[in-house]
């Protein structure tokens, strides 16, 4: 290939980036609409717009949206949080990952999902039940991402940090968190498209409002432009979410 | 550049005598790695007095044990036997009180230049402006004025090294520890380093502790090399160069460093040739 692309190279390159949505789009509504599918099972993009349109209008979508989206943050910023400063313990302190980490390996593989019909239980059907699973989906992966951000940390630059005359209070700030910020960025970003996975679930086990409910009263209602419009939604929150979070990353390590 | 000496609050008393600060006694020193069965001795009974603003280069074959003698004056081992003091003090671990340089620039790579190198007054407890003032000073006087807000990664070996040095002379530290600081350097950046470094000593007169396994470097560089044995490590000879200062790039070819040069490379290379036994005497045993 040529070191310089010619000029209607990358004209064309440029243009397969914006037909690509629009493409598929047009794919979908002529498979639906040219009687290739059951149009009933599988509507045309437009009856899901038209669906969408109702739902903005009526003020369903924009609660569902931000019952969906608090549920997702909050989950996610406590879960965060909190295996942030386990890992940071864990990784740094033999005696605390001795003490943690079995348990934390035993609980981590069992998907949480799982953990559904339990936590009806334990919180009805109360927000405090979405948190917690959120909350347990995120706390894992990132818990993982720190433990292992902090146990690399290069033991080069921790020397010279205590030849520095860094006192041990400040070594985890100073030098061991910022040297296992990347890593803990890419749990965080991981964790992100978890705490949708087990949003849904929580959700379909039972709300009251919420993305994902509502696709299942739809469902429920045989209304399939309302349920793939609320996939659609999920599609776009998550997507920008990743998009959010990845810029997010940017400015928080911005030395790599 | 006088200045760069006084970095303290104006109208404070210089401290007495700074040029009789940061000497070091080292006393008997026995560092060993490993328990009972796997104990190997890596400093055998070494003792060495480095006078304050003394240039020291310590001399020796890979692996005999020249970085463990000096990560013990840094605090970051701790002898078997034997004592490690600076000014009269015992060292029980690392300090700002003295300087390290290590083999690889090791610089924070979220911190630009000037945040490496402020970074100690910092953590020292002095203000933001006071500790970028130093750093500027530091940065002018390694000739990295122009990058001060650019990242590590983005410079060279050599100007990484330098920024180094400048962190480490940041604390305005009575000792600077070298670890073979210019040891993964192309041989022009590293000639240019060495006389860069000259001149800094030459205005701030802080001893040096300097290792090396390059022969002509020790001799460029120090008002005395001592040379040590294959491991264990222990001094084998010293000597005294006195060869006139300041020195270029040119001091090797005067004869007395050719024949300092003879006398060091004969013992190196005694050294080299018993290690090198020992190790084969060891493999075959294994």
């Amino acid at each position: 290939m040529d070191a310089a692309p010619r000029a209607t190279t990358r004209w064309i390159e440029a243009l397969a980036l914006w037909v690509s949505i629009p493409l598929f789009l047009g794919a979908w509504q002529i498979a639906s609409t040219a009687g290739l599918v059951n149009e009933l099972l599988f509507p045309p993009p437009t009856k899901v717009a038209v669906a969408l349109w109702h739902e903005l209008m009526n003020g369903t979508l924009l609660l569902d949206l931000g019952m969906s989206v608090t549920r997702v943050v909050i989950g996610f910023a406590s879960g965060a949080a909190v295996a942030i400063m386990v890992g940071l313990l864990t990784g740094r302190y033999q005696v605390i990952s001795n003490l943690l980490a079995p348990i934390f390996q035993l609980l981590r593989p069992i998907p949480p999902i799982a953990f559904v019909p339990i936590v009806i239980l334990w919180f009805g059907l109360s927000e405090w039940g979405k948190w917690f699973l959120v909350f347990w989906g995120v706390f894992f992966t990132v818990w993982v991402a720190t433990h292992l951000g902090v146990q690399r940390a290069d033991p080069a630059l921790i020397r010279a940090a205590r030849s520095l005359g860094t006192p041990d209070r400040l070594l985890i700030r100073d030098v061991i968190l910022p040297s296992a910020l990347p890593t803990i960025f890419v749990g965080l970003r991981t964790a992100v498209s978890i705490s949708f996975y087990t949003l849904v679930a929580a959700e379909l086990a039972g709300a009251f409002a919420g993305l994902a409910y509502r696709i299942d009263l739809a469902h429920q209602n045989m209304q399939t432009g309302q349920m793939l419009g609320g996939l659609v939604m999920l599609g776009i929150v998550s997507a920008a979410a990743d998009r959010g979070f990845a810029a997010l990353s940017r400015r928080f390590v911005w030395w790599i | 550049m006088g200045q760069l000496l006084t970095i303290r609050a104006p109208g404070e008393t210089p401290p007495a005598h700074k040029a009789a600060r940061g000497q070091i006694t080292i006393d008997g020193l026995v560092v060993a790695f490993g328990d009972k069965d796997a104990r190997r001795t890596a400093v055998d009974q070494i003792s060495l007095d480095v006078a304050a603003g003394e240039f020291l280069c310590v001399l020796g074959p890979s692996g005999c044990g020249k970085s463990t003698l000096l990560n013990t004056v840094a605090g970051f081992l701790a002898p078997r036997a034997g004592k490690v003091a600076i000014d009269g003090i015992a060292v029980r671990g690392p300090g700002a009180d003295r300087g390290m340089v290590f083999q690889q620039p090791t610089l924070f790579p979220w911190k630009t230049v000037l945040g490496n190198i402020a970074y100690g007054p910092r953590v020292a407890g002095r203000g933001r402006t006071e500790a970028y003032r130093i750093a500027h000073d530091m940065m002018a006087m390694v000739g990295l004025s122009a990058f001060a807000d650019y990242y590590p990664q983005s410079l060279s070996g050599g100007m990484q090294q330098r920024v180094g040095i400048a962190r480490a002379l940041a604390n305005s530290p009575n000792v600077l520890l070298m670890d073979e600081p210019f040891g993964s350097l192309d041989a022009q950046t590293r000639t240019m380093m060495q006389e860069a470094l000259l001149g800094i000593w030459e205005e701030l007169h802080t001893t040096v502790l300097f290792v090396t396994h390059d022969i002509e470097e020790a001799i460029f560089l120090a008002d005395r090399v001592v040379i040590m044995s294959a491991a264990p490590g222990r001094i084998i000879d010293e000597i005294h160069v006195t060869l006139p200062r300041p020195r270029d790039a040119d001091v090797v070819y005067a004869p007395e460093f050719v024949r300092l040069k003879r006398h060091c490379a004969g013992l190196i290379r005694m050294e080299s040739l018993r290690a090198f036994q020992q190790q084969n005497v060891a493999a075959r045993d294994a």
